[in-house]
């Protein structure tokens, strides 16, 4: 096994050198066909620099130049804009491509994950054979095949206080493209402070959200465009916090609103809106300044897409008003404290150990009376679960309805008052809280039932019972 | 559309998986003011959990949820207003 292990490791390592050696050679040939076609242009076009595009930039964009509000100069913009993608996942993937393909000049992506078979369904720039890969190594490999002209630049790590100001200063444009509150804090704070438009965008399930802050990019107590925390001044409760990997995520919902972050980038490109000391030169006094909206996307709603005017700066914001506290030195230093704020969820332990049972230990009493209460959503209890168990989700106990929290509603009437409940959910968080709930709701008749989370959930039952469990 | 004496609420992302529903009627008029604790009572919990973290939205315009009533300066949502519950989604 060990011995197959290090041959497969080596013919991956084999592999991914011969495809980088490929790479290289296409880099020369096409280089070299570059200087061909160059080369035979300079025949018949003495002046070279008569243009500011080269031949081929004139047939790679003319299809966009052509459109009125693009143009030459908006095509000039774009190959001067360096713009930043942070997070090479759902909605970094399909705004990247169209913003590379567009012939931004320099487009930077950070991400410190690597692509894994899960992330495939969405995250478009990563192949099957690109798993294992760094995903800014997979992204720009697919990006330079789709447009070479571009330069290319990976920050392979994750956004943090510490680099975030060397890495967001080298850029004119930021798109928010990761997956967390805290995230979503830093970077638009990191924003305010460097004066830099920000497109956020977000979906989990069939949902999305598009805003486009700090537009125009003003400092903090000036009248520019609101930022993350103007509109959303409090963090949600971090244990109510849902990841794609646990709500869930529709391909191609993310899709929509990656590729509406690139629409508004280059929009906000083209027409000159990066520059924030243009913004004020030519400004004046009567310029309005247009509302800031939020684009919701609901996939399964009768009116999918719908817009909602926001507000212009808190006043009192704590970023972005004349009373911030917000300083670079403050950002990088790590006292303005992002986990701490949004708080975090510790693995839950709420339970006593006598509350809890194993899952190799649940198998052996099986084969008594009892009820397995299977706390996942409906969805996932339909693509695997265990015979005999009752399927009441987690959020149907959220709201505190009786019948539910005390069992009524889905306990069988035959059931005899002293046999056992087990709660199981996928990995064991929320089957805890039930488990309290249940008891505090009395289900436990004074201790003569025994009411018991499975620890580690399906995910332990797969590592300990049974191997062919599918992992989703 | 609502009927008679009642507005629309629509609840967006944790919003809905909370309450199980995308939206409903609820009668009218209700101070903007109470407008959580009114929904806290029917979704216990609800008011900590969701709504302070929230956009709040009426007729597609972004309002300030005052945090008790200040005489006067209450918004009042009238029937057949829309109002949209909007909590901060970070996944992508
Ligand atoms: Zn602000």
């Amino acid at each position: 096994m060990e011995s197959a292990n290090a041959s497969a490791e080596g013919l991956r390592k084999q592999i991914s050198e011969t495809e980088e050696s490929l790479r290289k050679l296409k880099a020369q040939l096409h280089q070299f066909e570059f200087q061909e076609k160059s080369d035979s242009a300079k025949t018949v076009s003495l002046d070279e620099h008569k243009w500011p595009l080269s031949a081929e930039e004139y047939k790679r964009y003319g299809r966009q130049m052509i459109v009125p509000s693009v143009g030459i100069q908006g095509q000039l913009r774009l190959k001067a804009a360096k713009v930043l993608i942070i997070g090479a996942g759902g909605l970094g993937c399909p705004a990247a491509a169209y913003i590379a393909g567009a012939g931004v000049g320099t487009l930077g992506i950070v991400d410190g994950d690597v692509v894994e078979t899960s992330n495939l369904h969405r995250q478009i720039l990563h192949g099957t054979e690109k798993i294992r890969w760094k995903k800014v190594d997979s992204m720009i490999a697919s990006l330079k095949s789709l447009n070479p002209n571009p330069a290319y630049v990976a920050h392979a790590e994750h956004i943090s206080p510490q680099n975030s100001e060397s890495i967001v200063k080298q850029y004119d444009l930021v798109l928010d493209c990761t997956d967390n509150p805290a995230s979503r804090y830093l970077i638009s704070d990191i924003c305010i402070l460097l004066q830099k438009t920000l497109i956020s965008a977000s979906a989990l399930r069939t949902d999305g959200q598009l805003i486009v802050l700090n537009l125009p990019p003003l400092p903090a107590g000036a009248e520019g465009g609101p930022c993350y925390r103007c509109v959303f001044p409090k963090p949600p409760p971090a244990d109510t916090v849902v990841s794609c990997g646990d709500g869930g995520i529709i391909g191609p919902v993310v899709g929509v609103m990656g590729v509406m972050q690139a629409v508004e980038a280059i929009k906000i490109i083209t027409s000159g809106k990066i520059d924030s000391s243009a913004e004020v030169a030519g400004s004046g006094e009567n310029t309005k300044q247009e509302p800031t909206l939020m684009l919701l996307f609901s996939a399964n709603s009768s009116q999918p897409f719908r817009s909602v005017k926001l507000r212009s700066r808190r006043a009192g914001c704590f970023a972005c008003s004349k009373d911030s506290q917000l300083s670079l030195e403050s950002l990088t230093s790590g006292s303005v404290d992002y986990v701490l704020f949004c708080g975090f969820t510790s693995p839950t332990k709420i339970l006593q150990p006598e509350e809890r049972i194993e899952a190799s230990q649940y198998s052996k009493v099986r084969s008594k009376q009892h009820i397995l209460l299977d706390v996942r959503d409906k969805v996932q209890f339909d693509i695997c679960h265990l015979d005999g168990s009752i399927n009441v989700p987690f959020s149907n106990f959220q709201g505190g309805k009786e019948d539910v929290v005390d069992g009524s509603s889905w306990i069988p009437d035959s059931l005899p008052n002293d046999a056992s409940v087990y709660v199981v959910c996928r990995l064991g968080n929320d089957s805890q809280v039930v488990t309290r709930k249940l008891k505090e709701a009395g289900l436990d008749a004074r201790g003569k039932r025994y009411i018991g989370d499975v620890k580690g959930g399906f995910k332990a039952w797969k590592e300990q019972v049974d191997q062919s469990w599918p992992e989703y | 559309m609502a009927p008679i004496g009642h507005f629309t609420v629509l609840y967006f992302a944790s919003a809905s998986s909370y309450t199980l529903k995308d939206s409903e009627f609820l009668p009218t008029p209700l101070p903007l003011s109470k407008l959580f604790d009114h929904l806290d009572q029917r979704y216990k919990g609800m008011k900590a959990k969701v709504l302070e973290s929230c956009l709040v939205t009426l007729n597609l315009e972004y309002v300030d949820v005052p945090e008790s009533a200040t005489d006067g300066q209450d918004l009042i949502i009238k029937e057949g207003d829309e109002v949209a519950i909007i909590p901060p989604v970070s996944s992508g």
